[in-house]
């Protein structure tokens, strides 16, 4: 019995490591399609979303229709590595910290029928929405005007150890030689080229980061469950910076906000976990949840992939520094969700006329009014 | 990393629930102790006030920390350990109620006069069976034994049926005590006490559903 729990546990390990490298031959991949097309067609793609604005929306209705913010901000490590701008890439990345909230949303649409539950747990889905939407609306005006997060990234990355020093990750160089086996099939086996080539190898590697991000969080969710519950105890009556870790931990362990936040629904709803207290945690979800860019960057052949994934971090960091510390700062997203909930606990023509205006309307309006 | 993960299995939370319903369990009878023999032993209610009021507020708490412990525990691992949840629910609620019946014991304490008459006596009989079940029933409850649990049940039964005719004895022309009322009120309580034990004990071997209406058996267990 020890026997087979041993070989079940070093089995989930090993399969586990197996998706890490799918993940990252994915992410190869991707920048290769890109490259395939040649310079001068792949930025004139992505000169598309080179309007702010058009890149945020892109970025919340990628993350809401894939419905994880893990597969967009390494979606666009992989872009970033084709050859996409990094400061293109930054709007896209706070797009998928707004899309991602949408799944905790709807998590709080279980509770739809119970009236004071619905209200906790629908406030407590959305102050995660309000604090991101906040967190947009002061740090992308901010970065347009001065570039502080790119910049600030950037000089992260030479300080890491991509600036200008040529450095040759043994990771790289093996996960380089398995990405050439599709990309010879792609190219000398099935005999494509240029757009074809790229738009084979574009789905190929959507196809294997979704599945690859899927299968490792369901992994690490069932390996890390009873460490997810201690720590869910550890953190219920207590508040602050303890919860934030908690959240970073949580988040870190599964590789999905969604998920830490999802969880955070049903207790919040049921009043066993305060919203101020649940707060904190999300906070750190949006944190933790950055991990997978930086993963994405392993496989990543230029410094912008790393340095997209630093400014994920930024930005979320930024928003906490910015948001948190000050009481009744903090207070506003919690306030302003718990004043939608008591409207949409009265009204619900106010859920959907929230979810579809701000995760679905207003993207789609944004990229049709400012794409170039 | 192997201690790690080994500590990231999620089958210790249960172990934990019942590690928590059992010390549950363990102030149970220590409260029951306590108000019984502030009616039957003779003890000084002032004396015992305090430690008995202390005791079930750690009842209560454990109550409390076990209903949110378990409503983490299905929102994390979902629905498969949805029925012993649900049972384990119920259970505390039944743990907690004996707390409540020793406080009722104990309110009455006070009014009750020391004679020793026969019901007197009948009542410290009872108060002994009453207390090692209560023993038996931690024990069982964390063996799982079902024979074990059935015979409890039944020993339980016989016990219940004497309240009821020593109650109905209070009610008739011939008490045989000189405080009637708050006689039959102490069987009640000790009835009920063994009520909830038997709810405890049934979730071995009864299923979620019926638990609770273990009464609603009783003919077909006499039979």
């Amino acid at each position: 019995m020890y026997l087979l729990c041993a070989v079940k546990k070093w089995g989930r390990v090993l399969f586990l490591l197996g998706l890490l490298v799918v993940f990252l031959v994915a992410i190869k991949l991707m920048g290769s399609s890109f490259k395939l097309l040649g310079e001068d067609t792949a930025e004139s793609l992505f000169r598309g979303i080179s309007n702010p604005f058009a890149g945020l929306a892109v970025g919340i209705l990628a993350t809401v229709l894939v419905q994880s913010s893990s597969v967009t901000t390494s979606a666009v490590v992989g872009m970033v590595s084709g050859g996409m701008p990094v400061g293109v890439a930054v709007p896209v990345i706070m797009g998928a910290n707004i899309g991602t909230s949408v799944t905790n949303t709807l998590v709080s649409m279980g509770h739809i029928t119970s009236g004071a539950e619905f209200r906790r747990a629908f406030a407590g889905a959305t102050m995660h929405d309000f604090f991101n939407l906040m967190a947009v609306a002061i740090l992308l005006p901010i970065e347009m005007l001065t570039g502080v997060l790119q910049k600030s990234a950037t000089w992260l990355t030479g300080v890491i150890g991509f600036g200008g020093v040529a450095y040759k990750s043994p990771i790289k160089a093996f996960i380089g030689t398995l990405a050439k086996g599709p990309i010879r099939l792609v190219t000398d086996v099935l005999d494509l080229s240029g757009w074809a080539a790229s738009a084979v190898l574009l789905a190929l590697a959507l196809a294997l980061i979704i599945i690859s991000l899927v299968a490792i969080t369901k992994t690490m969710r069932a390996l890390m469950a009873g460490r997810l519950e201690r720590a869910l105890n550890n953190v219920l009556g207590k508040s602050g910076l303890l919860g934030m870790g908690v959240g970073v931990v949580i988040t870190i362990a599964v590789q999905s906000s969604s998920i830490t936040t999802s969880l955070l629904v049903p207790l919040i709803g049921a009043g066993i976990l305060a919203i101020e207290v649940a707060f904190p945690i999300t906070l750190g979800a949006n944190i933790g949840t950055t991990i997978t860019a930086m993963l994405a960057a392993l496989a990543s052949d230029k410094s912008g992939g790393l340095t997209i994934a630093l400014v994920h971090l930024l930005f979320n960091l930024t928003g906490i520094g910015l948001l948190y510390p000050v009481t009744r700062i903090r207070r506003i997203p919690v306030q302003l969700a718990e004043a939608l909930a008591w409207r949409a606990q009265k009204n619900k023509l106010w859920i959907l006329v929230y979810i579809g205006g701000v995760f679905v309307l207003i993207p789609l309006l944004g990229i049709l009014l400012f794409r170039s | 990393m192997w201690k790690w993960l080994n500590r990231a299995n999620p089958e210790p939370s249960f172990g934990e629930f019942r590690r928590k319903f059992d010390q549950m369990l363990g102030h149970g009878r220590h409260v029951f102790d306590l108000a019984s023999n502030a009616i039957l032993g003779g003890a000084d209610p002032d004396v015992i006030r305090d430690d008995l009021f202390r005791t079930d507020k750690k009842i209560n708490k454990l109550e409390r920390l076990i209903r949110r412990e378990i409503v983490v525990h299905a929102t994390v691992h979902g629905t498969s350990q949805l029925p012993s949840c649900l049972v384990m629910m119920s259970i505390v609620k039944d743990a907690e109620r004996v707390g409540d019946y020793a406080k009722n014991m104990f309110d009455i304490a006070a009014q009750t006069a020391k004679k020793r008459d026969d019901i007197h006596a009948d009542l410290v009989k009872l108060k002994a069976a009453v207390s090692a079940l209560l023993a038996e029933a931690r024990d069982l409850y964390g063996s799982q034994e079902e024979a074990g649990a059935r015979d409890f049940c039944l020993r339980a039964d016989k016990l219940t049926d004497h309240c009821d005719q020593q109650v109905n004895r209070m009610v008739g022309t011939e008490p045989g005590t000189s405080q009637p009322a708050l006689s039959a009120l102490a069987y009640r309580y000790h009835k009920r006490v063994m009520a909830h034990l038997q709810n405890i004990v049934t979730s071995i071997f009864m299923p979620v559903d019926q638990l609770d209406y273990f009464d609603e058996d009783k003919a077909s267990r006499d039979s």
